[in-house]
């Protein structure tokens, strides 16, 4: 029962967060509370938040992927040099430009899960290695002039005003909560990423579930760069530059545990909502983009100092009771606390 | 558990009401606004803007905290106290890293708040297009300064600093006023060797120097810095040695220029080697007051916020339209004419012209 409280305290405290940062906005902007606001808030980082959804598996199941704004930025280069080349069809440049993403996922997936190198270091170096292929792919250039559907697929809205992407961002997330907490399959992403010895002794294909979620992690940010492209009408080498932390930062935020194992998609989307209408209500109460980002990294200590301090206090309080039993100077003893602490996390 | 809970949320639901309160105080003023447009129709001479008209602006740098663009603000706000309208509010990208993001929010919010003017020095290429395009439909004028959108596509027009070729002839007359009628030797230290303002600029001067009046100008060199001041400052200096009667360094670019001036007064070759070419006058202000940089020259970047906002306005309150041979009359700057941008395929542009030029006189005001 305790568990169960303690698991969905961290999403009340974000629900309490976005209420609050939406009362604010409300009241530092008039031109906040719109339909048309609400879509531009979504759609200016459309594709940061389909990365979000996969990155939350990766860091649940005990790994990180740095690559992914490089991967993002690949993908879209594949397909522009492509485009520029014109010897395909750009349908196919489409395709071969997703492709290129879940190739960049398989590649560094299989040095993660078969030769057992950290994450950590892999992507990194995918962060490097992927952006600089990107980069010799396009060169200097800024490139264009791309075919008019797939222009339309990415500035005009689909249905009613939302775009495609914001379609199948929702979609993606809603499929994304199922998988992750009501199938067999998301329950040893938190196994694996409480314990990959664990996992591997009860008969989890630890290997397989890793190089899956990576190579997944590859393809969903090879997607988003294209989406990127076609809502930006060009490419560029740098695009997506710099976009791996703010990713990490919303999925942290919305309470995964960066050792792995624990964390829920609810978390997630409220913490999006935040980081969102944290950037737009402070965007257009003309505020400067460094103290946003400045806010938000204060939030993002706050993610980690408020369960930590809760769960100190909390035992501090909790110690008179079981210093009756125990022998008198006892209850000055930190252990209990580093007890608590630990069971929190 | 419970009462941590209630703790986090009472303190919240108080700071949001702080932040309320600090948030009431941000009404406009009511403002007269009736949109007064004798001057707007006909297009007989240039248009006199009437001020004091409704002109809710934003003027967006490449980056904040660089202090050219910092005077490009100054220069817009300037030009509002002059207009009586309301500041523009300066925001935009604060790293290069979020370039592309950062201005693309920026216009997309000024959108929202149905700015009518959005000066931007554009750093996102083409990538700009759809927010700009957006904000275009929505009304506002998209007044570029300093960088263009590539395309022209949503934008009104283009405030170019300075024509590519007159920067050739300016760097030649900067050359013949230090070398004098003799002439002799000099070298140029560029930025990158694809630098691609600067390549245009060396190219302007190599034409420029045919004119028999720059004869005796004799280019010897040209070296590249890469815009590092290390390296600018090793280049300056293998000059000096690889030239022994070379008299002067040009360098074309901001970091060159003050690079090349302390290299030449750390090692006291100021009598023999003087420095010149595009440069800051903060940066260049002790060289030019001790002669080792006697002259050189630039764009007031303060003259082009002023020159873009003036634009803005104008278009944005609709007293004049963005098209070639609309006139108008930009304060403190005199008359401009919106003509076809001859570097971009598509696009209007006003010139702002012409270089500052700073020596002993003036370098201190710069």
């Amino acid at each position: 029962m305790r568990d169960k409280a303690l698991r969905w305290r961290w999403e009340l405290f974000l629900a309490v967060v976005l209420v609050t940062v939406v009362v604010v906005n409300v009241n530092i902007s008039e031109f906040y509370f719109g339909e048309q606001n609400f879509i531009n808030m979504f759609q200016l980082s459309i594709e940061k938040l389909i990365v979000v959804v996969i990155m939350t598996f990766v860091i649940i199941n005990g790994e990180i992927d740095l690559s992914v704004a490089s991967v993002m930025a690949f993908s879209a280069c594949v397909l522009a040099a492509l485009h520029q080349a014109g010897s395909v069809p750009f349908e196919l440049a489409v395709a071969i430009a997703l492709l290129a993403g879940a190739f960049a996922g398989l590649l560094q997936g299989a040095f993660v899960a078969f030769m057992g190198l950290p994450s950590l270091v892999v992507t990194l170096a995918g962060l490097i290695g992927f952006r600089g292929a990107g980069r010799i792919l396009v060169e200097d250039n800024s490139i264009g002039d791309f075919p008019e559907w797939f222009e339309t697929l990415g500035q005009e809205p689909l249905i009613g005003r939302f775009s495609f992407a914001l379609i199948f961002f929702v979609v993606l997330i809603l499929v994304a909560g199922i998988v992750l907490h009501r199938t067999a399959f998301g329950r040893s992403v938190f196994v694996i990423g409480n314990n990959a010895n664990v996992a591997r002794y009860s008969g989890v294909n630890v290997a397989r579930d890793k190089l899956m979620i990576m190579t997944a992690s590859g393809f969903f940010a090879g997607l988003a760069g294209v989406l990127f492209a076609s809502r930006l009408g060009s490419v560029r080498g740098d695009l997506a530059l710099g976009f791996e932390l703010d990713i990490i930062t919303m999925v942290l935020l919305g309470g995964v545990s960066i050792f792995g194992g624990s964390g829920t998609i609810v978390g997630v989307a409220l913490s999006i909502l935040i980081v969102l209408n944290i950037r737009n209500g402070l965007g257009l109460a003309n505020i400067d983009q460094n103290t946003q980002t400045g806010v938000i990294g204060v939030l993002l200590i706050l993610s980690v100092l408020v369960p930590n301090l809760a769960a100190r206090i909390a035992g501090s309080w909790r110690a008179p009771k079981a210093g009756e039993r125990a022998p008198p100077g006892d209850s000055a003893d930190p252990r209990p606390r580093q007890t608590l602490t630990q069971e929190e996390r | 558990m419970n009462r941590y809970i209630g703790w986090i949320v009472t303190a919240l639901v108080a700071l949001s009401f702080v932040a309320a309160g600090c948030g009431d105080d941000e009404e406009e003023p009511a403002d007269g606004g009736g949109a007064a447009q004798e001057n707007g129709g006909g297009q007989d001479g240039p248009v006199k803007f009437t001020t004091g008209e409704e002109f809710k602006s934003v003027f967006i740098p490449k980056q904040t905290g660089i202090a050219v663009f910092d005077q490009a603000n100054e220069g817009a706000q300037e030009a509002a106290g002059e207009l009586q309208v309301d500041q523009a509010e300066f925001l935009g990208p604060s790293s290069p890293d979020a370039c592309v993001n950062g201005q693309i929010d920026t216009v997309t919010n000024a959108t929202t708040q149905g700015a009518k003017g959005i000066m931007i020095s554009n750093c996102a290429g083409d990538q700009i297009e759809p927010a700009v395009k957006q904000a275009a439909d929505s009304g506002a004028a998209v007044v570029s300064w300093d960088s263009p959108v590539p395309s022209g596509e949503g934008e009104s027009l283009f405030v170019a600093q300075v024509d590519f070729d007159e920067t050739g002839t300016v760097m030649a007359d900067l050359a013949l006023d230090i070398l004098g009628e003799e002439g002799g030797e000099y070298a140029i230290l560029s930025a990158a060797p694809d630098a691609a303002n600067q390549n245009a600029w060396i190219k302007a001067h190599k034409e420029a120097i045919k004119d028999p009046k720059y004869e005796n100008l004799k280019l010897v060199d040209t070296v590249y810095g890469n815009d590092d001041s290390e390296k600018s400052y090793d280049e300056a200096l293998a000059l000096v040695d690889k030239h022994p009667n070379l008299k002067l360094i040009m360098a074309p670019t901001t970091v060159g220029i003050a690079a090349a001036g302390k290299a030449m007064t750390d090692e006291g070759l100021c009598d023999k080697v003087k420095v010149s070419g595009l440069g800051l006058p903060e940066e260049m202000k002790e060289y030019t007051l001790s002669g080792c940089a006697p002259k050189f020259a630039l764009w007031s970047f303060k003259d082009l916020g002023y020159l873009a906002f003036y634009a803005a306005y104008g278009i944005g309150t609709g007293q004049i339209e963005a098209a070639e041979g609309t006139q108008f009359e930009a304060g403190r700057l005199g008359e401009y004419t919106i003509e076809k941008d001859p570097t971009r395929d598509n696009g209007l542009r006003i010139l702002m012209g012409p270089f500052t030029v700073y020596d002993k006189s003036n370098v201190e005001e710069g």
